[in-house]
C-alpha cells in the first residue's frame, strides 16, 4: 500500500544502545575425562594440542568446546633438561601464545613472558604454563569478567579430587586488567589461599594456568614408567600425555559469556493531527469512512505497521505492532522501533 | 606489494537460490526429521535434548541434563533498555524483577511441525459471556489458527477456488479441516511451489499420495493409480506461510484408530499426520491397536537466498611479477652495500632466484621473470585489509600471461 505521509527522523529521534546477553556455561569434568572414554578427545598427528568436544567427535552433534596444550619459555630450566620430549614444540607453543596475547618487548623484539600479575615488568614470570583455549562458540564476544572458575584436583593420581584447588577471577572489574596487551582484557586467577595461579584473557577466551597450581603433587601423572610431578611430566612426557594428565585432574570449569547486541532505536512520533486516516482500501465503504457513524465524528485510524524509509523514500524495514493502536486527533503516540544487528 | 583497483565490471553481486529438501515422517506419535534417528546420550535420553523430529536452536546443550551435567542457559540483567525474553511478559518484567536482577530463560529452543484437527467445523465459534456483563457477550473462534488464516485463504482464491473459505467446493467453516503448520525455520523464505508431497502408508503400503501438480497450491491425489479419490483435490498448501489445510474426507483405507477418545474412523486426508504433536496416540483399551499401522510422509523443498559478491582480480601481462618473499632473491648474496650513520644502501645487483624448471638433468633453464601467486588480498579504499583469498595451489604467473582470479564471498 502506498504511503501517503512521511515523518522525518531527526538525530534526536534516533538512539543507539548496546545490550549484553549472557549465557551460563558449565563444563563438568566428567565430560573432559571419563564419560565418553576419551572418544570426545581429538589428538592430532602434529601433537601440539588436544581438542575437547562435548560429545564423541565423530558424531555430527558434537561441538568443539576447548583446546588444551602446555608449553614453556626457552629460558625455563625445563628446556635445558636432559632427554626432553618435544622440547621445540613446547617452546613454540609458549611463544605462540605469548606473541598473540602479549607481543614483543625491547630493542631485540623479544617475545614477552606471561606473568602472574601481567604488569609486564618481568616479575612473577610464568615460565611453564598450561593453556586452555575456549571455543568461540561458547565464549561468544567475551567471557564475562568475574565469572570464571576452574576447579583442579590436587590429590593423588588415583584419587585426584580428594584435594581440590579452585581458581577464580575474584578481583576482576571493568577497569582492572586492561593493560595494553594484545590479547585484550585479562584477570588474575586466584586460588582460595589468595595466591595468583593463572591468568584469563576475556576477549580471547584463553585461560593460562601456572604449573604452581600443582606444587606438592608428586604424582601429577602416572604411566607405565611410573609417576611424575608436573615438572617431570613437562620434561619427559609428550604434550598429549601432559594434556591427558591435566584432564584427569579437571573437575569443573564454569563461566558466563557475553554477546553484545547493538541496537538502533527509532522514536517514531505520531502527532495528534496526523495519521488519523488510512489508505487501506477497506477504510472506505460506499464512499463513506467505515469507522465513522455520522460525518461529524472525529476521524479514527488503527496503526498496525511502521515503515522505515531511506532519504530517497526507499522502504528499508517494517515494524509490526502486536495489536493495532487506535489513533484519533485527541491522542499522540510515540512508537519505539528497535532494530538489533 | 602493489595495489590494483577493481574496475566497474570487476565486482558483481548476485543471488544464489537454493532449495534444500525437508522431509517429515510421522509414525506412532513420533515425528522424524530428514530420517534422523533418535540418539540417546550418557546423560540425556536425546543427545540434542529435543524430541525426535525437532531441530534445536544453536545445538548447544548436547547430552546435558540438570544435575550432573547442567544445561547452558541465557540471562540478561534488568536495566533501562527494557530488554527481556519473550517468555517474560511485560507485567512480569515490571513486577517480578528489580533493576539489576537476573532474568533467565532456557535452552534448548526447538521447532517441529504440528497438526491440528479442527473437528465439527473449522469456523465454529463459542459465545463467551463475561460474568454480570451479558451485553458484552462475544463470539470466540474455536480454532483461532484457522480464523487467522481466513483472509489469506480468500486472498489466494485468485489462484484456485479451493483456497476460498467458502466456494462451490464447500465451506471450510463447516468442514472438518486438518491443519498442518510448518515453522519457517524449516523452509526459509517460502516452500518451493509444486514441491509439497504427502504420502499415506498403511502397514507400509502406499494408500494415498498428494502432489501440487499445477504448482498453484492445490494438493491433488496422484496415487496410487486408480485409488479412490484419485485426481481429486484433497486440500491446499500456503507456500509463503507454511500451512497445509486438508479437507479431503473420502476413505483411503479401512477404519483405523486415528482420533483421540473416539471410535475407529475411515482413513482419509483429514486424519493425515495423526500423531504429529497433536495429542493423538495409541490408546490401549479404548480403541483398536491399528493406530500404529499408519505412517505418514510429508516432504517439500524450502527456499533460501544467499547473496554472493563476486570479484574479478586481474593480473595482466607485465604486472604482478615480483614477490616480497625473502626466498625470491638468490641465497647468499650481499644484501646491503653500504651502511653507516649517514647512509644505508642496498645491493642493487642482487639476483632473483631462477624458478624456471628445466626438463634436462644437470641443465639450468634460462632465466624468466615469473612468480607463483598464492594469495589475493582485498582492501578497502583506505587500504584496510578486508579479506584474503588463498589459492589451493600456487599459480604460476609468467610475465607474458594474463590471469584473472575469481573471488566469491557469500554475504
Amino acid at each position: 500500500m502506498a504511503v501517503t505521509s512521511f515523518e522525518t527522523l531527526n538525530a534526536s529521534n534516533i538512539a543507539t544502545t548496546k545490550t549484553l546477553l549472557h549465557e551460563s556455561i558449565p563444563l563438568t569434568g566428567t565430560i573432559v575425562s571419563g564419560t565418553y572414554s576419551d572418544n570426545n578427545i581429538k589428538n592430532y598427528t602434529h601433537g601440539q594440542f588436544q581438542s575437547v568436544y562435548d560429545y564423541p567427535y565423530l558424531s555430527s552433534s558434537a561441538n568443539h568446546i576447548f583446546d588444551i596444550t602446555i608449553g614453556y619459555d626457552e629460558s625455563s630450566s625445563l628446556s635445558g633438561s636432559a632427554n626432553v620430549t618435544q622440547n621445540a614444540k613446547k617452546i613454540n607453543m609458549y611463544n605462540q601464545f605469548s606473541q598473540v596475547l602479549l607481543g614483543f618487548t625491547g630493542s631485540a623484539n623479544n617475545v614477552r613472558k606471561f606473568e602472574l600479575d601481567l604488569l609486564l615488568d618481568e616479575v612473577g614470570v610464568m615460565n611453564e604454563s598450561i593453556f586452555l583455549n575456549f571455543s568461540r562458540l561458547i565464549t561468544k564476544d567475551q567471557i564475562k569478567k568475574g565469572t570464571f572458575s576452574i576447579t583442579l584436583g590436587t590429590g593423588s593420581w588415583s584419587g585426584p579430587f580428594a584435594n581440590t584447588k579452585t581458581l577464580t577471577d575474584v578481583s576482576a572489574s571493568d577497569t582492572r586488567g586492561t593493560a595494553n596487551t594484545f590479547g585484550g582484557d585479562y584477570g588474575e586467577l586466584y586460588s582460595t589461599d589468595n595466591v595468583v595461579r593463572g591468568i584469563v584473557f576475556y576477549q580471547a577466551g584463553i585461560a593460562i594456568l601456572s604449573t604452581s597450581s600443582f606444587d606438592g603433587v608428586t604424582d601429577f601423572y602416572s604411566a607405565s614408567a611410573g609417576t611424575s610431578s608436573i615438572a617431570q611430566t613437562f620434561v619427559s612426557s609428550s604434550i598429549t600425555a601432559s594434556c591427558d594428565a591435566l584432564r584427569h585432574r579437571l573437575q569443573n570449569i564454569t563461566f558466563n559469556n557475553t554477546t553484545e547486541i547493538n541496537s538502533s532505536i527509532y522514536f517514531c512520533r505520531v502527532p495528534h493531527n496526523k495519521y488519523n486516516h488510512s489508505a487501506n482500501p477497506t477504510y472506505v465503504s460506499s464512499s463513506t469512512i467505515r469507522v465513522k457513524s455520522v460525518n461529524t465524528d472525529t476521524p479514527v485510524a488503527y496503526i498496525t505497521t511502521v515503515g522505515l524509509y531511506s532519504a530517497d523514500n526507499q522502504l528499508m524495514a517494517m515494524a509490526k505492532l502486536s495489536e493495532p493502536l487506535k489513533k484519533d486527533p485527541t491522542n499522540e503516540i510515540t512508537l519505539r522501533v528497535r532494530l538489533d544487528y | 606489494m602493489s595495489y590494483k583497483k577493481f574496475g566497474q565490471n570487476d565486482v558483481i553481486v548476485n543471488t544464489m537460490r537454493a532449495h534444500p529438501n525437508c522431509e517429515f515422517f510421522i509414525y506412532d506419535s513420533k515425528v522424524y526429521y530428514n530420517a534422523k534417528p533418535e540418539q540417546s546420550g550418557a546423560f540425556s535420553s536425546q543427545t540434542l535434548n529435543v524430541p525426535a523430529g525437532h531441530i534445536s536452536l544453536y545445538e548447544y546443550n548436547i547430552d546435558r541434563a540438570a544435575g550432573t551435567n547442567p544445561l547452558i542457559y541465557p540471562f540478561v540483567y534488568k536495566n533501562g533498555d527494557k530488554i527481556s525474553f519473550k517468555t517474560v511478559s511485560e507485567a512480569q518484567w515490571s513486577r517480578l524483577y528489580s533493576y539489576g536482577d537476573q532474568i533467565t530463560s532456557s535452552y534448548p529452543l526447538s521447532a517441529s511441525i504440528t497438526r491440528e484437527f479442527l473437528s465439527g467445523g473449522a469456523g465454529g465459534t463459542t459465545t463467551i459471556t463475561p460474568t454480570d456483563r451479558a451485553h458484552l457477550a462475544y463470539q470466540s473462534p474455536n480454532f483461532p489458527h484457522f480464523y487467522a488464516l481466513k483472509n489469506k485463504l480468500n486472498f489466494y482464491g485468485i489462484m484456485s477456488e479451493h483456497f476460498k473459505v467458502s466456494s462451490s467446493y464447500g465451506d471450510k467453516n463447516t468442514q472438518e479441516v486438518n491443519l498442518i503448520s510448518v515453522p519457517t525455520i524449516f523452509y526459509g523464505s517460502e516452500i518451493k511451489p509444486g514441491s509439497m508431497n504427502l504420502k499415506w502408508y498403511l502397514t507400509g503400503t502406499l494408500v494415498g499420495e498428494l502432489k501440487d501438480e499445477k504448482q498453484n497450491g492445490e494438493l491433488i491425489q496422484v496415487g496410487p493409480v486408480g485409488s479412490v479419490g484419485s485426481g481429486s483435490v484433497a486440500g491446499v498448501v500456503m507456500y509463503k506461510e507454511g500451512f497445509v489445510l486438508l479437507t479431503g474426507s473420502w476413505g483411503l483405507c479401512e477404519p483405523i484408530s486415528l482420533r483421540s477418545g473416539s471410535a475407529d474412523v475411515s482413513g482419509s486426508w483429514i486424519y493425515f499426520g495423526a500423531g504429529a504433536l497433536d495429542g493423538v496416540r495409541q490408546q490401549a483399551g479404548i480403541v483398536s491397536s491399528s493406530y500404529s499401522s499408519a505412517s505418514f510422509d510429508l516432504s517439500f523443498k524450502g527456499t533460501s537466498d544467499t547473496q554472493i559478491l563476486t570479484m574479478f582480480a586481474h593480473a595482466n601481462k607485465g604486472e604482478v611479477n615480483y614477490s616480497n618473499n625473502p626466498t625470491f632473491i638468490q641465497y647468499g648474496q650481499t644484501k646491503v652495500r653500504h651502511t653507516s650513520s649517514l647512509i644505508y644502501e642496498e645491493n642493487p645487483s642482487q639476483l632473483i632466484y631462477n624458478t624456471v624448471s628445466s626438463s634436462f638433468l644437470g641443465y639450468d633453464a634460462d632465466y624468466e621473470n615469473q612468480v607463483y601467486v598464492s594469495r589475493v588480498a582485498i582492501y578497502d579504499e583506505n587500504r584496510n585489509l578486508l579479506g584474503v583469498a588463498t589459492l589451493s595451489n600456487p599459480v604460476l604467473k609468467k610475465e607474458d600471461q594474463d590471469l584473472t582470479f575469481k573471488i566469491k564471498l557469500d554475504i
